[in-house]
């Protein structure tokens, strides 16, 4: 399984236009963090996304690609409009991705 | 900058949740241990942060709230309210100052009772996310990262960069300019123009004394002298700056986030200019000239204004703040025709007398508009009283 994150947005977001997707794949990772990390994928997908707040300024949003057996699952959500599910994703890969700086 | 708070000091829940589940039996009672007491510090700060909300509204109270690197505000721990003692956390106390000068810009400057103008409360939740590099508004709250130590640092670590956020707050409030395309733009350069502002007004710089940028604290900490923004030279913040100084490289971007809304942080750089440059023409401290042009100029607006609508607005309140052909109005004029946006409340002759004043090189020029139209007029009135006279010879002469 193939995991993308991209962040658009936010304070700096004339700066982030540049800014490269974090990529993974679970054949990399441990089997236990490849396991958790297919589990809060599957929570992700499998709770509804939340409606945008239009009344966020700043805010970030993000994008969550998901490829698998050649299955693409995009995940879309922002700062002020994710599900648990979603953020607890969120938080996994940006644990993972700060740990691979 | 210094980053007082490690990452490691505080374990997230999801890993303290994790840990429950390990094999090792003293792992799982450290981690079951460590839950236990998270959870009573939440159930005691959660009832004092609800007491605090249900307290009336007024004066713009602060709270500063931690969320301890998770993305919850529900879970946060009150850090420090207004009446509190001070935080061992620089970055509590940081936001909490921040927020105070801010606060204390708009009522002393403005005579503005908060972001709403009726006291309301400001709450700041600090350490949001893990290793989270942004700061935003949600519409109630003003919400800061630690930053990635990277690209940006610690957000509460500069007063420009909260007071960017708190002024979206007083537009949400005001005109309530929409977040995209240009007037998602205002919306942005509102937010710098107030940034800029406040920390001025704290350092008690003039004009020529300010560094016009926004976020040089937090932006790209181990390079020296960049910033997300600068006023004064937009484009020139840090390499690759898209930003634009004139509607001739208005940024065309879809108005979804993917173009962020129509590219509202890089056009906002054109309205930024204008209001740099009419500082600039008049000189002194920009909170006192050409500052309330501006925030009057907001509370007069309306949420779908565009550029040119934006420019009108500040010429008519320059005019009545200073008087219609003062220095300030002027500068107004000269700012916005640098930048490319034309005025339609002008008169084409100030318009014109305007643009052969102004010296073109960035600055509002010494000669204002309306003096060298004055002299024009002038000039032609000695010209249609020298023909009079003549006339009036010459009738004398014939009557003879």
């Amino acid at each position: 399984m193939r995991v993308t994150l991209e962040s658009y947005g936010g304070l700096a977001a004339a700066a982030n236009l540049r800014r490269r997707p974090n990529v993974l794949n679970t054949d990399d990772l441990p089997e236990s963090a490849a396991a958790e990390l297919a589990r809060l994928v599957a929570a992700a997908v499998a709770m509804p996304e939340e409606e945008p707040d239009g009344r966020a300024r700043d805010a970030m949003s993000y994008v969550i690609t998901v490829d698998d057996g050649g299955r693409s699952t995009v995940l879309t959500q922002s700062d002020t409009a994710k599900s648990p599910a979603f953020a607890a994703l969120l938080a996994w890969l940006r644990v993972h991705f700060a740990q691979q700086r | 900058m210094s980053r007082t708070r490690p990452m490691n000091c505080i374990i997230p829940p999801y890993i303290l949740e994790k840990l429950m589940e390990s094999d090792d039996r003293d792992v799982r009672q450290a981690a079951l241990a460590t839950l236990l007491t998270t959870a009573r510090l939440r159930g005691e700060r959660s009832v004092r942060a609800s007491f605090a909300a249900a307290a009336a509204p007024g004066n713009g109270r602060r709270t500063i709230f931690d969320c301890e690197q998770t993305e919850s505000f529900t879970n946060a721990l009150v850090a420090r309210s207004e009446d509190g003692p001070a935080s061992l956390d620089d970055s509590v106390n940081r936001a909490f100052d921040a927020l105070g000068l801010t606060r204390d810009f708009f009522k002393e400057v403005f005579q503005r009772n908060s972001v709403d103008g009726r006291g309301m409360r400001l709450e700041g939740f600090v350490h949001y996310g893990f290793m989270y590099d942004n700061a935003f508004w949600d519409g109630r709250r003003m919400v800061f990262g630690d930053g990635d130590g990277d690209s940006v640092g610690d957000l509460t670590g500069s007063l420009d960069v909260i007071a960017h956020e708190l002024a979206h707050g007083v537009t949400d409030f005001t005109s309530g300019f929409e977040y995209h395309n240009q007037s998602g733009a205002l919306n942005e350069s509102m937010s710098d123009v107030f940034g800029s502002l406040v920390k001025q007004w704290s350092l008690k710089q003039t004009v020529e004394e300010a560094d016009w940028l926004i976020g040089a604290d937090v932006w790209t900490p181990a390079i020296e002298g960049d910033a997300l923004r600068s006023l004064k030279a937009p484009g020139t913040a840090f390499a690759g700056d898209p930003q634009p100084d004139r509607m001739g490289k208005f940024v065309h971007a879809p108005d979804t986030f993917f173009g962020d809304w129509g590219a509202v942080h890089s056009n906002s750089g054109i309205p930024n200019k204008a209001f740099y440059l009419a500082c600039a023409g008049i000189g002194g401290f920009a909170w006192e000239t050409i500052g309330p042009v501006w925030y009057e100029s907001l509370k007069a607006s309306t949420a779908d204004d565009q550029f040119q609508d934006f420019a009108d607005t500040t010429f008519q309140k320059a005019g009545q703040l200073f008087g219609d052909g003062s220095p300030e109005q002027s500068a107004v004029l000269a700012g916005w025709q640098e930048v490319e946006v034309p005025l339609r409340s002008v008169p084409s002759g100030l318009a014109r007398a305007r643009s052969f004043a102004f010296n073109g090189h960035g600055g509002a020029g010494r000669e204002d508009g309306m003096a060298a139209l004055t002299r024009q007029i002038g000039a032609l009135s000695d010209k249609v009283t020298g023909l009079a006279k003549e006339v009036a010879q010459l009738k004398g002469a014939g009557v003879r």
